[in-house]
């Protein structure tokens, strides 16, 4: 097996166009090399995250996973250092093998896994996102495939789709493939009565019932089940003032008076609302490829990257779910409206489900332990993701410094009690173990 | 006047047989439509793929001085196609395909708006690519009036029109919205070209007769609708924007202020307003509460809006503080609301008018799936939405048979055929529009008027009319926007319930406020300022 790329992709690549959208300074473009091919993708996928109604937190973090899956298993059949996932994740069969002998061209065969990839994990978008994945595959096919040998071109090209058909075959039955009226139960949910309980907590007729109840029961990627880091139940409910439950709630309201101009920038910078943002498993995702463009790794680093974030993601917001609704907590806002005070409002829009744990923390404790595992301690990064929108760029010393920065910005925003942080980031640390543990090189 | 009493109204229904909305709630008048359609001669189709994924407008208005309301129909990637009306009052539909040289093609809506003050009535037409400015020439003829006037069509997707009269003004100002940049097509998201503001040319010494270069008004963040309108009754109506949230960044709902001689600022969080990020897709406006503020209904995708002011004062000026009551009042028309597809809904242009003249205004609401999008229903059946006693609305789109699950887009209730009950057309994406005929048989009283007043903006835009109802007064602001790439010129109606005359007067855009006036209902009327009103009848 023979691996060529053309004279041209000799030369330097620069920084890449993901980089270059948040305003990391980019050097002179060189060729598409296959992490450009890459980074293309990924900045679509992030943004048809946002565009794409049905694509809430749960939902976006299960596509990364196999978009990342996807392109790691492609790369590591190749003369690659990387061990495949096939047997360590659940119900990963051996992928397509490379023929014997033959030559394939890595960016070609990463551009026609990602092109089918990407459509086939987010087929519900509308017509702008079907007609931009229509574009960016037609140009990047002219672009990669621009002096390679035909037949080169052919068999790289169909290999690369035969890998991206297998994963999206093995992902057809992890429970998570159908996701119906925006993820939210038509009829046959029913509240738990209770005061302790989740209500709903706006007036937008699709949100009376929580997000995707049933998420939980999805098969998870690599940690033994959903259950399988669980949670202390959180403080008691109770209304007395001197209860914990209370004091947590009073933490919360009085955070929102007091809130200074740096706690509201930290709450706006992690709000990652779905269909307003690339979402919170978008979030780090957007945090892994600006890492990838700065540092300039290498495929085999870049793909590991994206196949540990995607499944530590998803397992996450498995893990999560199952104990948001096997807790079923009410929010900040029902609690502090009906016991502290009718008129007060939150910063930021309460999500539709449970509160307990926060699952911007469990995923973000998830995602820091991965990348600290990949990158290091005390690996300092500036975030660009919130710069579309205005946000200015946070700077972290660590990942866990900006878990811990995400897991806060929802008691500021008013959305969640201490205890949903605070274990939310210990499960997230727990379930990344998993990831961790699985053997990505050879 | 006063209205149905609810006892009436139930001995009246039991005796006639009358189909009502659901025995449990308060009883309304269920209209019935028919669908004329191929009888009326209405063939035209709003054709094209993704440039014309929104859009799809109609423009009704008298070009030819009968009284009777002719029509355009966008046709996207086709030209345009007018119709014109030659129904018999009280009589089937008919309308006749005419050349009128309004048949552009490359349109996704149009405005009427008599620019110059004429008496004749132009048009503003919305294309992808250069909008044009049509001169009403009479006898439903126009001619392009772009240099004439001064008016820069520019080259992008527009998608959405208000116009006014600023004060002091001989020349109207028009906000133009425009979508995202159509040349992006890896990552159009967050590139949503400028809105432009036509104001009047200032010209020293001279009269108002020409636009002056459009003003940018950034940021924008891809309008779907837009409509001039005195929220605050403070007298200068400020420019209510509804933002399409899939494609901008850091964006959301918008309200200008306009001030006559002065740049348009937004409106701050000081001054009470609220960020609101929807699918902003059409505003309807009417005030249903009578407090004298209108409420604002603005479609998007699942959820629809219905906005009223959080405090509305008396003695005070208004906060730009909105609560949403759609769910409270029934209106949140999120998913179909019959057949098998129940995947959430697509809703595109809306419009308050009482389609059973029983003195409360009612909603339309036009559905339709943008393209192909596997999340929302595909079969959209179109909202009739009837409001009670109470204030709140009933579903009664399938009973009154307007329940088409075409894709549709713009649309317009108006009176076709001069009965007094409000007609309906309906654009429709890739299928041909459709016409339905009010055949209601117990419907409650009406009364239509026109406004006319000397030039400048001879047909009143700006001004309010109102109709006292008991201890209530109706009120109507009149506008030009509004709807989804729909615009109306023509008769305003208002339903009078089993009253037989109404108690009408008009505020003018100068603020003057005309006599009440005792009307006999179930007539036309022109409405002049100083003048007694004159009764119009058709020839």
């Amino acid at each position: 097996m023979k691996t060529t790329r053309r004279t041209l992709a000799m030369a330097v690549v620069a920084l890449l166009s993901w980089g270059a959208l948040l305003g990391v300074p980019v050097a002179q473009a060189g060729a598409l090399q296959p992490q450009d091919v890459l980074q293309r993708w990924y900045k679509l996928a992030l943004e048809l995250v946002r565009h794409t109604a049905t694509y809430s937190p749960p939902v976006a973090s299960r596509s990364f996973a196999y978009i990342g899956v996807t392109v790691f298993e492609a790369v590591a059949t190749g003369p690659s250092q990387l061990q495949t996932l096939a047997g360590q994740l659940h119900g990963l069969k051996d992928v397509p093998q490379r023929e014997a002998g033959k030559t394939y061209d890595e960016a070609v065969m990463i551009q026609a896994a990602m092109a089918f990839a990407t459509q086939n994990f987010f087929d519900h978008t509308g017509p702008t996102g079907q007609r931009a994945m229509a574009t960016l595959e037609t140009k990047l096919r002219d672009e990669v495939t621009a002096g390679v040998a035909p037949d080169v071109a052919i068999r790289s090209e169909e290999y690369g789709r035969a890998v991206a058909e297998h994963i999206l075959a093995w992902s057809k039955d992890d429970g998570g493939a159908v996701v119906t009226n925006m993820g939210f139960p038509e009829d046959e949910y029913k509240l738990i009565p209770g005061p302790a309980h989740w209500v709903p907590t706006n007036l937008i007729a699709v949100q009376q019932k929580p997000l995707l109840p049933n998420w939980g029961n999805n098969r998870t990627f690599i940690m033994p089940a959903s259950n399988s880091c669980p949670l202390a139940p959180p403080p008691e409910y109770s209304e007395d003032k001197s209860s914990v439950f209370y004091k947590e709630a009073l933490e919360v309201y009085d955070a929102k008076q007091k809130l200074t101009p740096e706690q509201r920038a930290i709450a706006r910078f992690w709000s990652d609302d779905p269909m307003l943002s690339m979402t919170p498993p978008g979030h780090w995702i957007s945090i892994a490829t600006q890492i990838m463009a700065r540092d300039k790794l290498d495929l085999d680093k870049s793909v590991e990257v994206l196949a540990r974030m995607g499944v530590v993601l998803a397992d996450s917001f498995i893990g999560c779910w199952q104990a948001k609704f096997q807790y079923d907590l009410v929010r900040p806002i029902t609690y502090i409206k009906r016991i502290i005070d009718p008129k007060w409002e939150p910063l930021l829009n309460t999500p539709p489900f449970p509160e307990y744990p926060s699952g911007h923390s469990t995923q973000s404790g998830a995602a820091a332990t991965v990348m600290t595992s990949l990158f290091g301690e005390n690996f300092s990064f500036e975030d660009y993701t919130g710069s579309p929108d205005g946000l200015k760029p946070r700077t972290f010393a660590s990942f866990w410094a900006a878990a811990d920065d995400a897991g806060i910005s929802r008691l500021y925003g008013g959305i969640h009690f201490r205890s949903a942080i605070e274990r939310g980031l210990e499960q997230g640390r727990c379930i990344a173990a998993y990831t961790n543990a699985l053997r990505t090189r050879k | 006047m006063r209205l149905m009493s609810l006892r009436l109204a139930l001995t009246t229904a039991a005796l006639m047989g009358l189909a009502h909305a659901n025995a449990a709630e308060s009883p309304v008048t269920i209209p019935s439509y028919v669908e004329e359609t191929t009888s009326a001669g209405i063939d035209s189709i709003y054709a094209g793929e993704w440039e014309y994924m929104v859009g799809g407008g109609v423009a009704t208005f008298d070009c030819n001085a009968d009284g009777f309301a002719d029509m355009l129909l966008a046709g996207g990637e086709n030209p345009s196609k007018f119709y014109r009306n030659k129904s018999k009052r009280g009589e089937a539909l008919h309308f006749e395909l005419q050349t009128s040289g309004l048949e552009l093609d490359r349109m996704t809506g149009a405005y009427p708006l008599d620019v110059d003050s004429d008496g004749i009535t132009d048009l503003v037409l919305l294309r992808v690519g250069e909008n044009v400015v049509m001169r009403g020439l009479g006898d439903c003829k126009f001619e392009r009036a772009n240099e004439s006037w001064g008016f820069e069509g520019g080259d992008g997707w527009s998608t959405s029109l208000a116009a006014t009269w600023e004060k002091g003004s001989t020349w109207p100002t028009i906000a133009i919205g425009n979508y995202i940049d159509r040349k992006e097509e890896t990552s159009p998201w967050g590139s949503c070209t400028d809105n432009w503001l036509h104001r009047p040319a200032q010209v020293v010494g001279a009269p108002q007769l020409m636009f002056a270069k459009p003003w940018p008004l950034k940021p924008s963040f891809c309008p779907l609708s837009m409509l001039f309108t005195d929220w605050n009754r403070s007298g200068t109506p400020s420019l209510r924007i509804s933002n399409d949230r899939e494609y901008y960044e850091g964006g959301q709902e918008q309200l200008w202020h306009v001030d006559p001689g002065k740049e348009p600022t937004l409106f701050t969080e000081k001054e009470g307003w609220r960020p609101l990020r929807i699918w902003g897709m059409g505003i309807a406006a009417y005030d249903l509460d009578f407090d004298g503020y209108q409420e604002y209904f603005l479609t998007s995708m699942a959820d629809n809006k219905l906005q009223t002011l959080a405090a509305a004062p008396k003695d005070a000026p208004a906060q730009a503080t909105f609560k949403d009551v759609a769910f409270a009042k029934g209106v949140t028309a999120h998913r179909p609301y019959q057949g098998d597809d129940l995947r959430p809904s697509t809703a595109w242009h809306t419009q308050f008018e009482d389609v059973n003249n029983d003195g409360l205004v009612d909603l339309f609401v036009a559905k339709g799936n943008v393209a192909k999008m596997p999340d929302f229903a595909n079969k959209d059946p179109n909202n009739l939405l009837l409001q009670t006693v109470e204030g709140k609305f009933q579903e009664a789109g399938g009973k009154a048979g307007v329940a088409s699950i075409a894709t549709s887009r713009g649309a317009a209730l108006a009176d076709f055929n001069l009965d007094g009950l409000l007609d309906l057309v309906v654009i429709n994406r890739w299928e041909t529009a459709q016409l339905w005929r009010n055949t209601t048989a117990n419907a409650g009283h009406w009364i239509e008027v026109k406004l006319q007043q000397p030039a400048p903006n001879r047909d009143a835009i700006g001004g309010w009319i109102e109709v006292k109802r008991g201890e209530k007064v109706m009120r109507r602001e009149i506008t030009v926007g509004g709807g989804h790439a729909s615009g109306q010129n023509g008769w305003w109606h208002f339903g009078l319930g089993d009253a037989t005359e109404a108690e009408l007067r008009v505020v003018w855009p100068n603020g003057s406020s005309g006599d009440w006036q005792k009307l006999a209902g179930n007539a036309f009327y022109i409405l002049e300022p100083g003048k007694p009103a004159t009764a119009w009848t058709a020839k």
